[in-house]
């Protein structure tokens, strides 16, 4: 059986908070669809259900209607040990604020999920090494997160969020507590790791000047789906177009 | 298995990561448990050398002695120049009969001539008994220096002498070398010391005293030297008492007839010497049996008295977990999403507590046994450490960390990722 390409779909997800009589939609049916090798990246202002969205992609809260599909399986009512077994194997959490352990070293740091997967020790050992030097931290794996800088912090993160090979990651605001310089760093690692790796990237964020990084952008307002064109793209499509017409 | 020995050891970092705090937190379980340790072995202690004091008499005995009876008032009123005669006590011929009685192996008899003992003119508050040559096997003493009896000293009636520890201080020179062969003179008797004898537990025989009291000479010696009886002048009044022996020890050939034996030799006994109470009984095991339940209460009431700590120190485990759980909200999410089960984050926080009360735990039973010698120290009272009090001990501040630590664990178990996540 040939391996489907759409990764994550969305049909119809509706989510409703209701506290006491008051009923508040939050996301009013949302349709998207994340293709394997993508990198794709929500973006919406605080207030448009892009944090809501982000707890139903990382199946850390249920959708009130709809399908969340994950590689095909119909993933929005899952029991509770189901859901932090996908979880653990098929989503890469990386948060804007790290949330590294400051107990642990950086190589028992990015072996986390790997423990919760059972993962015999001595692969995890290797594995995290493999990972460690793949974000370019291989000489800190003895090192505690304080003794990091931010940037290295998420680079330790991401490779935390790849250690069970998880279908996709799942990044919130990633460069969000990070300097102009670092955050560019960190965005040329996503697209090292897209590129070269073909891994899946779905990162949610407020900030519209990340749009020209992904290959695909999906707006959310006022919890719909905005087909409006930022200014940007739509001047990108037209030097596009000029570019083929000058082509041909 | 593989998950628990990797909490064991995040929790171990964790704990690390926070010294004085947890230092703190397991204080409370570490004098519970101290305090429970050395209660015990005080307590442990004081029934050994209460048990010891008793099984010194010997447990496969039953200790029969003579005493005075109880005087009736009429025979105070005599005249004063008249001599009183008092006869009482065990006889020759309860010795044979109670000897001949089923399960006894043995009488060892003890008389005690009633002579005063003087050094110089002070009176000494020691006493010159005849016994039997088996009573060194008897009793717990032991010969420090020179000789026991021989066979020889009982046939021929020897004036020779084996005197307890306290004899020889009392009566010699703390450098004194020669006390052995030396003499020494009772009374018109003069006897010659061969031997020195040590009690360590000073064994008390009734009515007698102490055996590092006594200056012991040969059975035979004493009843042909003293006879059975003794003249004593208290003002112008003469007083002959007369008494055979003065404590037998009925040896059991078995521990299992002590009760039975001991109830046959008092019936006997009641029935011959009609209503003078002029016998006395004593039985060791009896003693022990009794002296046992009141240490064994006395154990458990002291050990429940510091239990009690524990519980608090538990509860006060339990009240920083519960404000851990809180405080790492953010890890546990962070757990959480990272694919975390609840029952890995109930483990993680229930190994954590269980972690942290056990070390107390173990620090605890260092502290109790450091009380204990202090103790030991100051007040020279007997501490015993019993393995099973320190596998009780830590077991039970185990137990305590499982006990306080599940409802925490719960909570942190039932923090709700999103909830979390967003809080920062």
């Amino acid at each position: 059986m040939a391996e489907s390409q759409i990764i994550v779909q969305l049909k119809d997800i509706r989510k409703t908070y209701i506290t006491g009589d008051l009923q508040v939609p939050v996301l009013k049916g949302i349709n998207a669809q994340v293709e394997r090798g993508e990198f794709v990246g929500f973006i919406g202002t605080s207030g448009s259900g892009k944090s809501t969205l982000l707890n139903i992609l990382g199946m850390l809260d249920v959708p009130t209607s709809g399908e969340y599909l994950l590689e095909d399986v119909d993933v929005s009512r899952l029991s509770d040990v189901e859901q932090a077994t996908i979880r653990n194997r098929k989503i890469g959490f990386i948060f804007q604020s790290f949330n590294l352990f400051p107990a642990l070293t950086v190589e028992q740091n990015i072996e986390v999920p790997m423990l919760y997967a059972r993962v015999p020790g001595r692969v995890r050992t290797k594995r995290a090494l493999e990972l460690a030097k793949r974000v370019g931290l291989g000489h800190r794996l003895g090192h505690k997160p304080t003794q990091l800088s931010g940037g290295e912090c998420q680079r330790i993160a991401i490779a935390r969020a790849l250690s069970n090979s998880p279908a996709f990651i799942l990044a919130d605001e990633p460069t969000g507590n990070l300097d102009e310089k670092t955050s560019n760093e960190i965005m040329e690692l996503f697209h090292e790791l897209n590129r070269e790796q073909n891994v899946t990237i779905v990162m949610v964020t407020h900030n519209p000047a990340l749009g020209p990084h992904y290959d695909k952008i999906i707006r959310l307002r006022d919890g719909r789906i905005d087909d409006r064109l930022f200014e940007w793209e739509i001047a990108r499509q037209q030097q596009l177009q000029q570019q083929q017409e000058a082509a041909q | 298995m593989m998950l628990i020995r990797d909490l064991v050891g995040l929790s171990f970092r964790n704990l690390l990561l926070h010294k004085l705090r947890s230092l703190l937190t397991s204080l409370g379980v570490i004098f519970g448990v101290g305090s429970v340790i050395a209660m015990l072995a005080i307590s442990e202690g004081a029934k050994h050398s209460a048990l010891a004091q008793i099984e010194a008499m010997g447990i496969d005995k039953v200790i029969v002695f003579s005493r005075r009876p109880p005087i009736d008032g009429k025979s105070e009123s005599s005249s004063e120049n008249a001599s009183v005669m008092e006869r009482f006590g065990l006889t020759e011929q309860d010795r044979q009969h109670i000897s001949r009685m089923d399960n006894v192996e043995r009488i060892t008899a003890l008389f005690d001539t009633r002579n005063k003992i003087l050094k110089g003119l002070q009176r000494m508050d020691l006493k010159l008994v005849g016994c039997d040559r088996a009573f060194l096997n008897e009793t717990a003493a032991e010969i420090e220096d020179g000789r026991w009896f021989s066979k020889i000293d009982f046939d021929s009636n020897a004036q020779v002498c084996v005197i307890g520890m306290n004899v020889k201080r009392k009566l010699f020179t703390l450098g004194d070398t020669n006390v052995i062969g030396s003499n020494l003179r009772i009374g018109d008797h003069v006897f010659r010391i061969i031997g020195i004898l040590d009690n360590p537990y000073a064994t008390q025989l009734p009515e007698v005293g102490g055996q590092n009291d006594m200056i012991l000479i040969p059975m035979t010696t004493g009843k042909i030297l003293f006879k059975d009886y003794t003249f004593l002048r208290e003002g112008r009044q003469f007083k002959i008492t007369r008494v055979e022996y003065d404590i037998f020890l009925v040896k059991v050939n078995d521990t299992f007839f002590i009760d039975n034996t001991s109830k046959r030799i008092s019936g006997y006994l009641e029935k011959t010497h009609e209503a003078t109470k002029d016998w006395g009984m004593i039985v060791p095991l009896e003693l022990l049996r009794q002296r046992e339940r009141t240490q064994n209460i006395f154990t458990i009431v002291m050990g429940s008295i510091a239990g009690i700590s524990l519980v608090v120190g538990g509860i006060g485990i339990m009240n920083i977990m519960l404000a851990s759980v809180y405080e790492r909200r953010k890890e546990i999410g962070t757990r959480r999403a990272l694919g975390a089960q609840k029952s890995d984050i109930l483990l993680q926080f229930l190994i954590e507590t269980v972690f942290l009360t056990t070390s107390g735990g173990i620090t605890g039973i260092l502290v109790g046994v450091l009380i204990g010698k202090i103790i030991t120290n100051y007040s020279g009272m007997e501490t015993i450490y019993s393995w099973w009090s320190i596998i009780l001990a830590l077991a039970i501040s185990c137990i305590v960390g499982v006990i306080f630590g599940t409802y925490p664990a719960y909570q942190a178990a039932q923090q709700n990722p999103i909830n979390v996540l967003r809080s920062e």
